[in-house]
């Protein structure tokens, strides 16, 4: 044991504060055990097919497709980073920015493997390359999901490059320099691409004819899924990596940022959340007194079925909207506000992926419910895992906050 | 386009009896599989029992609606996977190209499609029914009603082998439209002004589902019921005064 | 997808997303491949090693960057900014004219002033020949001992300052010595011969960034400080600073001591 310990130390940066092998290792253990049954639940759905799910003809969406949907708003914090941080050159921000890369590779990394496991054929999902469909929201965001995947990949090797014995092969020191150079360039890209699949993914729902709580015609269709999506994801980015790096600093009881990141952090998803909220209120509002009754519905018909009542509504625009809004800029509550923020998000995507397949659309439909089975939830279980597990691994292995080395250290610890 | 195929439901001739459901599912080679519920099991033609609360009654057969403007389902498949063939207006899936992604579903107002849960099978000895015409799908692919297209091909290559250029129409005869016993179902060509689907979808008491939509359905609906005809479009549960059977 | 299949046709709407989607692949293509071919060819140059020491020196902890002349007593307090590299500091002329503090002890272990010295504690002399012969300080070999293995590189090869120049290993360890000159590799030596190589300098040798005369012994003092630190053990003599002398062979002699991090630190590892 004592030699895996001192093995297990070299790949630790030299003077890098870290709990003991053995302890790591139980910190992990929890996380393998989640992740193996995740697997095991996957490797069910492939096996037996996907009526090891809740999912049903009517429910062709389910938990996994909300999982999706929730992770990429969430993980908007990586691209949304690196953009203040290489275009519009806030360095202040840098302390969190390789934070944020993992964090957002974990998010599009882990969607993507739901993915395989969500489709009927996963072996076919290269047919969407051979033969995309350009009418299709869903070509797009498989097109820029992929290409931004492979830029998260690119942006992660360096730092996985800088891992004190891998560093030590000069080829990979120097590859990882050269890489680093043009990183701005995957910074643009990625803000690019970010832009795009964040609001095609709202576009998915805003294009079903047949849904009509859904559905936005023609150009509205841009302003009401495709951009409040976008504004959403880069509110709820930042408040996440907040509560991503208070997390870490709690656990690992260590200082990592310097403490004016958070006040930053908090401000710029203040402000976002604000301009989302007060955009979704004019786009609700629009859609409640035009839209909906020119489509032929009066708008408290979409809200006539218990859970998806009106509650639902005012708890997403004004209880998970607008008074995180409030509490980040404020500053007081920041915590509480992100927190708040990110609830509302993964509410929006809810709403749009549950609430609109639940609802009825022929006149003798029944409204139905759908609850998850054990398979869906433990992949969901392992998805967590599996992010908890590669954020611990690059903390404890690779320079993931550089600042902290500013605290001053003991060294052998 | 050269031919719009199509369909005229008379729900007042509509005795809910299932034989339709019953010869589509063996026409199509449909897996009766055991665990499968309402909610999972694929039915791509399936007859709703609707009331109007007090003592009427009425069976509404939906199946594919071969939607013609701007198609959900074909307009958001990633693959296209779905077409609509500009030769006979039928809504074309490709099951050997379906991803299994479900977006179809999600996009089709009429709950038309259905996903295959699970691998297909047959109890044994039971494969032998299986109709040699039309290929058995595997899982993870959404299939739907195709208008019996083995049957235009099986019509078609009867006419050419008589040498002739068009098929005879009481040649091409959808199983549904075959068993309906009451002769509910009206099946035929929409472009052809001599037959009875392209007259009777003009006529007054004949309506389509969600209409309003603009989806512009192939299959029309007939009754003289006024509650019934009031069932093309979604109104508020306090107005609506069916329930699902 | 393409024109030929069945039922395609080119639309704006496919040109535009092709274009923009292979925009973009072409776009990380060429990123990758444009690292790839100038890290090939930073490997080529020799340019790798200044990468890597820099890239290493900027991960090593502020303690120990500290500038030389900060050791030698010439200034207060200065952190290196310039990689240990004096050959290319602005500043070098300015500070080397202070005076430095006389101290000439060097606590028993043995430093000639026939030769200069290397932070990554090797050792450098002119010989006649114009020549320069390296080797390993004393103050390293009081560590190390006898190393288990030594892995020299063959005659001909380039030594470029701080990049890599030999290894070693002792008690399962690798230890990787940096380079104190530029130079071509005409001969090696080991262990018994108390050198390990014989550089040939292209042109006139560059010796600034070597330490010599009272900077030696300042950072002797701070490096057995640091040492004595890294080496926190009940078994070690008393403390250096009442007069104890470093012992030889301290890895056989302290065997479970944190010789991860004295070792990294001593040879300039991050």
């Amino acid at each position: 044991m004592a030699s895996f310990s001192v093995a297990d130390r070299r790949w630790v940066a030299r003077g890098a504060a870290r709990t003991s092998s053995e302890r790591f290792a139980l910190w992990l253990t929890p996380w393998v055990l989640l992740l193996a049954l995740g697997l095991y639940a996957g490797f069910l759905c492939l096996y037996r097919g996907l009526n090891q799910t809740n999912m049903d003809n009517r429910f062709a969406f389910g938990l996994w497709i909300f999982l999706d949907l929730a992770v990429i708003a969430l993980g908007a914090g990586a691209f949304f980073t690196g953009f203040l941080v290489y275009i519009l050159g806030r360095k202040e921000l840098k302390p969190i920015l390789n934070s944020a890369v993992v964090l957002g590779f974990i998010c599009y990394s882990g969607a993507v493997a739901v993915l395989m496991i969500d489709v009927g054929q996963p072996l076919r999902a290269w047919f969407t390359f051979w033969y995309p469909n350009t009418h299709s929201m869903l070509t797009e965001v498989t097109f820029c999901i992929s290409c931004y995947l492979i830029v998260l990949s690119l942006e992660y090797i360096p730092l996985i490059l800088r891992n004190r014995r891998l560093r030590k092969a000069q080829p990979l020191l120097v590859f990882e320099h050269r890489l680093h150079l043009l990183v701005p360039v995957l910074a643009g890209v990625g803000t690019l691409l970010s832009f795009f699949h964040q609001g095609s993914l709202g576009g998915l729902y805003g294009v079903l004819r047949g849904r009509p709580f859904a559905f936005r015609e023609h150009f509205s269709i841009w302003p009401s899924t495709f951009f409040l999506f976008i504004l959403s994801a880069i509110a709820a980015g930042p408040s996440f990596l907040m509560l991503v790096t208070t997390a870490a600093q709690k656990i690992t009881r260590r200082k990592l940022v310097p403490e004016q990141i958070f006040p930053r952090l908090g401000l710029i998803s203040g402000v976002l959340m604000a301009a989302y909220v007060a955009l979704k209120a004019i786009d609700t509002l629009i859609w409640l007194n035009v839209t909906s009754p020119a489509a032929g519905f009066a708008p408290w018909e979409h809200y006539a079925y218990k859970p998806f009542g009106s509650a639902l509504l005012f708890a997403e625009v004004v209880v998970f909207g607008l008074l995180p809004a409030v509490l980040l800029i404020h500053g007081r509550w920041r915590l509480t506000g992100a927190a708040l923020a990110c609830c509302g998000i993964l509410l929006n995507r809810f709403v749009l992926t549950v609430q609109t397949l639940a609802l009825p659309t022929l006149a003798f439909d029944p409204f139905l419910t759908y609850t998850p089975s054990w398979q869906e939830v433990a992949s969901f279980g392992g998805v967590i895992a599996y992010g908890v597990i590669v954020f611990s691994l690059s903390y404890r292995y690779l320079p993931l906050y550089p600042q902290e080395k500013e605290t001053p250290h003991v060294s052998g610890l | 386009m050269k031919s719009r195929y199509g369909m005229v439901i008379d729900l007042d001739r509509c005795t809910g009896c299932g034989s339709c459901m019953v010869a589509c599912a063996a026409e199509n080679n449909v897996p009766r599989v055991a665990a499968a519920t309402p909610r999972n099991g694929i039915t791509p033609l399936l007859v709703h029992s609707v009331s109007d609360g007090r003592t009427g009654k009425a069976f509404i057969p939906v199946l594919c609606m071969q939607c013609e403007n701007e198609t959900p389902c074909a307009s958001v498949c990633p693959q296209q996977a779905v077409q609509l063939d500009p030769t006979t207006g039928i809504v074309m899936q490709m099951p050997q190209r379906c991803l299994g992604c479900r977006y179809c579903m999600t996009a089709c107002p009429y709950h038309a499609r259905y996903f295959n849960w699970w691998d297909p099978s047959w109890p044994n000895g039971m494969e032998k029914t299986l109709n040699p015409g039309v290929a058995v799908r595997m899982r993870g692919v959404v299939e739907k009603c195709n208008l019996c297209h083995s049957r235009l091909h099986a019509a078609e290559d009867k006419a050419a082998a008589a040498g002739k250029h068009e098929i005879d129409p009481r040649d091409y005869v959808p199983a549904c439209v075959e068993s309906c016993p009451t002769g509910a179902i009206q099946f035929g060509d929409l472009n052809d002004s001599q037959s009875a689907v392209a007259k009777e979808s003009h006529a007054p008491e004949t309506f389509r589902l969600l209409a309003r939509l603009g989806t512009e359905p192939k299959v029309y609906y007939k009754s003289k019921r006024p509650w019934v005809r009031a069932l093309a479009e979604r109104r508020s549960p306090a107005k609506r005064e069916v329930k699902n059977g | 997808m393409f024109p030929g299949f069945d039922g395609f046709h080119w639309t704006l709407g496919h040109i535009l997303f092709l274009t923009i989607f292979f925009a973009v692949l072409l776009t990380l293509v060429t990123t990758v491949i444009i690292a790839l071919r100038r890290t090939a060819r930073d490997l080529k140059t020799g340019e790798a090693s200044a990468i890597c020491w820099h890239a290493d020196f900027s991960e090593l902890p502020e303690s120990e960057r500290r500038c030389r002349h900060e050791l030698a007593g010439r200034v207060d307090e200065r952190t290196c900014p310039n990689a240990f590299d004096c050959r290319r500091c602005p500043d070098y002329a300015r500070f080397a004219a202070l005076a430095a503090v006389a101290d000439t002890t060097t606590f028993g272990l043995n430093y000639p002033t026939d030769r200069f010295y290397h932070r990554g504690h090797t050792w450098v002399r002119a010989e006649q020949d114009g020549a320069y012969t390296v080797g390993l300080d004393d103050m390293a070999e009081h560590i190390v001992g006898e190393p288990d293995s030594v892995e020299l590189p063959a005659p001909g090869w380039d030594l470029i300052a701080q990049g890599p120049a030999w290894e070693m290993t002792k008690n399962g360890r690798e230890i990787r010595v940096r380079a104190p000159i530029d130079g071509k590799v005409v001969e090696t030596g080991g262990y018994d011969k108390g050198w390990y190589l014989r550089v040939q300098p292209k042109g006139q040798a560059e010796l600034r960034h070597l330490l010599r005369g009272a900077e030696v012994n300042g950072w002797l003092n701070a490096e057995l400080e640091r040492l004595q630190i890294q080496l926190v053990q009940p078994e070690i003599a008393p403390s250096l600073a009442d007069g104890g002398i470093l012992m030889r062979g301290l890895m056989d002699a302290v065997p479970s001591a944190d010789w991860d991090t004295a070792l990294a630190a001593t040879f300039l590892e991050p």
